[in-house]
């Protein structure tokens, strides 16, 4: 896993196959890239095996019951903004933690199955973890875009 | 947001398939019980439903762009729908939310040095028409985060 890995032309290639269909079969995804079926499988294996590649079904926030998403500004005081984030993060509700520079410390996204949860996880849940000095909410009333399949690939699992 | 009609059946697909999309439905169909056909009709009804969706999930390591930030952008409120548009069509900008809030629209990006992520966020976000300010933070550690969980949004990356 520590050895370095390196994406050439054919894996990008097969990627990018993978993303527009997960499901085409070794052949289909030769045929269209002038390989073979055992490279493709190959290849699979090897990005599967160094940890750079997986090929999943994401679901929708809706086949969890997150029908609410709030993202959280949270400016820290008087302890470690690390261990505020990972108080924070032990929070089934918190589908997000990140520790940023700029005005604030912690992002936040915040999913919810309704909006009347959030009165109780605010005021008696969250506000408790020690160290928050303030908490600035923004409401998410439409995503235009989520393409968030680059990424740490074995982040803490949510579901 | 709506709200799916999904029984146990589905959720053991979904639960399967976000392990590995490769699967085969014969197998599916085998593991669970319940012939092919139906593994195939569920899968194609998830779908077209938008309530999942087969990708390859990469390290970062694919892209030269391997680092995260969060542009926060305070937009024209007459037209917050078209600008959230038109700053999702940047490339490298993954993620546009529209929030109500501080800021009205919450963008992701991915950049490779901090020459590039000013290009981006005071370049070309900045220059978005009804743009009047953003603030930049950029992401030192994520301390928890799935990508298996995703807004099926049909303009994926």
């Amino acid at each position: 896993m520590s050895e370095i890995f390196v994406f050439d032309d054919t894996d990008r290639k097969i990627v990018e196959q993978l993303r527009q269909n997960g499901r085409a079969t070794n052949q289909q995804i030769a045929e269209s890239l002038n390989l073979i079926a055992s490279t493709v499988s190959t290849r699979i294996r090897r990005m599967e095996e160094a940890g750079m590649l997986r090929v999943v079904a994401v679901s929708d926030f809706a086949v969890h019951g997150y029908h609410v998403i709030i993202h959280v500004a949270v400016q820290v005081s008087g302890r470690p903004a690390l261990d505020v984030a990972e108080d924070l993060a032990e929070f089934p509700e918190v589908f997000a933690a990140h520790l940023v520079t700029g005005s604030y410390q912690i992002s936040l996204l915040l999913t919810l199955r309704d909006i009347d949860e959030l009165p109780s996880l605010i005021t008696d849940q969250l506000s408790k973890v020690p160290g928050i000095k303030s908490m600035t909410p923004a409401v998410g009333l439409d995503v235009v875009r989520y393409g968030l399949d680059t990424g740490p690939i074995d982040s803490r699992r949510l579901a | 947001m709506s709200r799916p009609d999904l029984d146990d059946l589905d959720h053991q697909l979904i639960r399967i398939l976000a392990q590995d999309a490769r699967v085969s439905n014969r197998k599916i169909a085998s593991d669970l019980g319940v012939n092919e056909g139906t593994v195939r009709g569920r899968i194609k009804r998830l779908q077209q439903e938008k309530l999942i969706a087969f990708t390859a999930l990469t390290g970062l390591k694919l892209e030269k762009a391997t680092n995260i930030a969060f542009i926060a952008v305070q937009a024209d409120v007459g037209h917050v729908r078209q600008i959230a548009r038109n700053i999702a069509d940047i490339p490298l900008v993954k993620a546009v939310m529209i929030t109500l809030g501080p800021f009205n629209i919450m963008a992701t990006c991915l950049y490779d040095d901090l020459d590039d992520l000013h290009k981006l966020a005071s370049g070309k976000v900045l220059e978005v028409e009804g743009v009047r300010h953003v603030e930049t933070s950029l992401v030192v550690r994520t301390v928890k985060f799935s990508n298996r969980v995703v807004r099926i949004t049909g303009a994926e990356s």
